[in-house]
């Protein structure tokens, strides 16, 4: 008898301790998003008591991350369980990544902004789930637009350069800043400008043809923002996003280009210029091609595929969990990171917090995608190389792009 | 028992070899093997063995050029400089003088910080805005007031060697210094009682003495530079002009490990760097006459 109860009691803890599953997930710590996900975290873990999650912190640098990832899906690792990926990277990882088609009902993709689930589908196959999305802004200080008598914040790209020359002039400050370093913000920016001057870098059907007069244009005007119009500073070209916000949170700048995130660290308790910035979309291009672009940005929460297939389960209840609406517009509130849910915008208590997220709801939903190919890490360098040796006047626009197109022609086989 | 001494000799050293086969050659080998072959770790792409195929691609690409000649001009005059400074500080604080013990251990903090980190730290001290850099060099005329050094051609590379010289120099003076202690002190008194001057005692019996030391100390110096990343990587990511081999390999390893065949190619760069660097240090110890018994 006696031996049956140690029997039964041991297989009971056996029990017990099978049925807990531990998945390990990465986060980026921007801000308050580590914070405000442990405590997602913790709500989730007291629904499921059946399942343990712990959190490995990601640095700050999108490429660094991806470094990391490449090391561990190489490898074969089963840890982590639950990757948060870059909106760029999808194609890249699918082959490492859950196939999650099946699933579409179950996370209600149809309810998410339709622009973020083409983000994440390969091939037809749905490889991970919009968790949170971005788009480029033009941040802008409405008190010293409204001192020099300007009653509407920038509608095209000369507009913006005839306000910032004049009120950086008078102010003596900067007249607009935005990323300009060699990484993959540059991408970025310069896909904006592209873009609002009516150009690509592929066309529908993926041919390059980013070697036309209009995006020469529009890297021209990149390089007068610098050289001709000096409203922005030379040093743009070694700016990344942290580096544009400290000078324009400082107050030592007029306009700039940003990401959501900005929003609330400039208007937090101590930032010299709280209460004094206006968010609007970027600016459009000159003639009749012109349009307001901005870039699509974004995380994606995807599921190993080297996990086991308990521990595939707990990860996706936790995607679940955590794109949930209620989730989403906590996130929203607290982390300022935008939902991916449509109906999450029409929540009153994220009008109350973050009014420019509903009021430019039109810009994320039309955020374009950078050039989407397997090989994007070898097109963005390409990029990133030539757009940034125009900036830094090694080459001529017209030259950069020239060489642009024929490296890219040699990347994509074509 | 003098039979017996080759024997307990190979077995104490058995487990050292082992250790380093494991660690160092095996990997060393694994990347020659590689080298000879197309692939990724992404398993999309099929392994085929292509020769020399990534060696004769690698000495067709003018990015591979570009960085070789931004890294041999980075290790000439990075450890020129270092060895110059590191020798004349290593004279002072051989010197009696007070708190020199201080001084010695103070000497020492740029080493000793990580270099991720003070390079970070000296990326904001170029900034064109908030940089105290910037300040003192358009204080003293060098730059134009607004100049980005990080995002000029030909000032950044001055400026990432400026980081390293600032970081490596103690390093260097350590280890002269060391050597400097060697020399015996009747040498000198000797050449006193000759007449030498201090100009002939330094050329004729510390530089002489010092040789074998520096020689060390430059082969050390100059095998890291040849492998530079982290302060290029952290202070400008290898724009402008300033990408070492090693930044570029991380393209090849890193951002295409999984979107192209090209893992096998940036092997043939690795071992173009360990030929290279072996190249170095042959010419060292031949043309300095070192021993190493």
């Amino acid at each position: 008898m006696k031996r049956f109860l140690v029997l039964v009691s041991l297989l009971l803890v056996f029990a017990v301790g099978l049925s807990i599953t531990t998945i390990t997930m990465t986060s980026g710590g921007v801000g308050k998003e580590l914070e405000v996900l442990y405590a997602q975290l913790k709500e989730f873990m007291k629904e499921n008591p059946d399942i343990v999650v712990t959190v490995i912190p990601m640095p700050d640098s999108s490429t660094e991350r991806h470094d990391l990832y490449v090391t561990y899906l190489a490898a074969g690792e089963s840890d982590p369980d639950v990757l948060m990926l870059d909106v760029i990277w999808p194609p890249e990882f699918a082959p490492f990544l859950e196939d999650l088609t099946k699933d579409y009902e179950y996370f209600e993709l149809d309810k998410f902004l339709p622009g973020t689930v083409k983000s994440v589908t390969v091939d037809g196959r749905i490889v991970a789930i919009p968790w949170f999305t971005d788009a480029g802004l033009l941040y802008y200080r409405k008190d010293l637009l409204e001192k020099y008598g300007y009653d509407h914040p920038p509608q095209t790209w000369d507009e913006l350069v005839e306000m910032a020359q004049k009120i950086s002039k008078a102010e003596g400050i900067e007249g607009f800043v935005w990323q300009g370093a060699r990484y993959e913000g540059l991408v970025c920016d310069f896909m904006e400008y592209v873009w609002s001057f009516g150009s690509d870098v592929l066309d529908d059907n993926g041919n390059v043809i980013i070697n036309n007069p209009k995006a020469v244009a529009a890297l021209q005007f990149m390089i007068d923002l610098i050289y001709k119009y000096k409203i922005s500073p030379e040093g743009v070209t070694t700016y990344m996003e942290e580096d544009a916000r400290r000078i324009f949170q400082a107050g030592n700048a007029v306009f700039m280009r940003n990401w959501p995130y900005a929003w609330s660290l400039a208007n937090a308790d101590d930032s010299p210029i709280k209460g004094k910035v206006g968010v609007v979309p970027l600016p459009k291009g000159p003639g009749p091609d012109g349009k307001h672009a901005a870039t699509l940005g974004g995380w994606n929460l995807g599921i190993n595929i080297f996990s086991s297939k308990k521990e595939k389960e707990a990860a996706k209840k936790l995607i679940k969990f955590l794109t949930s609406h209620n989730q989403q517009l906590y996130k929203a509130i607290n982390a300022g990171q935008n939902p991916t849910r449509k109906e999450v915008y029409n929540e009153p208590k994220l009008k109350e917090v973050n009014p420019f997220m509903v009021e430019l709801f039109d810009v994320f939903i039309n955020a374009l995608p950078r050039p989407r190919t397997a090989n994007y890490a070898e097109v963005s360098d390409a990029i990133q190389r030539y757009v940034h040796a125009a900036l830094t006047k090694q080459m001529t626009p017209e030259e950069a792009l020239a060489k642009l197109e024929k490296e890219l022609k040699l990347l994509l086989g074509q | 028992m003098q039979k017996n001494e080759p024997k307990v000799a190979f077995w104490m050293l058995l487990p050292a070899i082992l250790l380093i086969s494991v660690i160092a050659f095996f990997p060393l080998f694994k990347t020659f093997y590689d080298s000879f072959f197309s692939f990724s770790l992404n398993p999309r792409f099929p392994r085929e063995f292509v020769g020399f195929g990534n060696y004769i691609k690698l000495f067709n690409d003018s990015r591979f050029w570009a960085s070789l000649k931004t890294t041999l001009i980075f290790t000439v005059v990075s450890v020129a400089l270092e060895t110059v400074l590191g020798l004349m500080i290593a004279l002072v604080v051989h010197q009696e003088f007070k708190f020199r013990g201080a001084v010695r251990a103070a000497m020492l903090i740029p080493w000793a910080i990580p270099t991720a980190i003070s390079s970070q730290m000296w990326r904001w001290m170029f900034n064109d805005q908030f940089g105290i850099m910037s300040r003192l060099y358009e204080y003293l005329h060098i730059i134009e007031p607004g100049t980005p050094i990080l995002g000029r051609p030909g000032l950044a590379l001055w400026a990432i060697i400026q980081v390293d010289v600032w970081k490596t120099t103690p390093f260097m003076a350590l280890l002269i210094l060391a050597g400097l202690q060697l020399i015996p002190e009747q040498l000198y008194e000797a050449a006193k009682i000759d007449g030498a001057n201090m100009i002939q005692r330094f050329f004729k019996i510390t530089l002489p003495q010092l040789i074998p030391t520096i020689a060390i100390a430059l082969i050390f110096r100059t095998l890291d530079a040849l492998r530079v990343f982290d302060v290029v990587y952290v202070m400008t990511r290898g724009s402008v002009g300033t990408e070492t081999l090693s930044v570029y390999n991380r393209v090849l390893l890193m951002d295409r490990a999984f979107t192209s065949a090209s893992f096998g190619y940036g092997s043939a760069l690795s071992v173009i760097i360990f030929v290279l660097i072996s190249i170095f240090a042959i010419v060292y110890i031949k043309s300095l006459k070192l021993k190493f018994d």
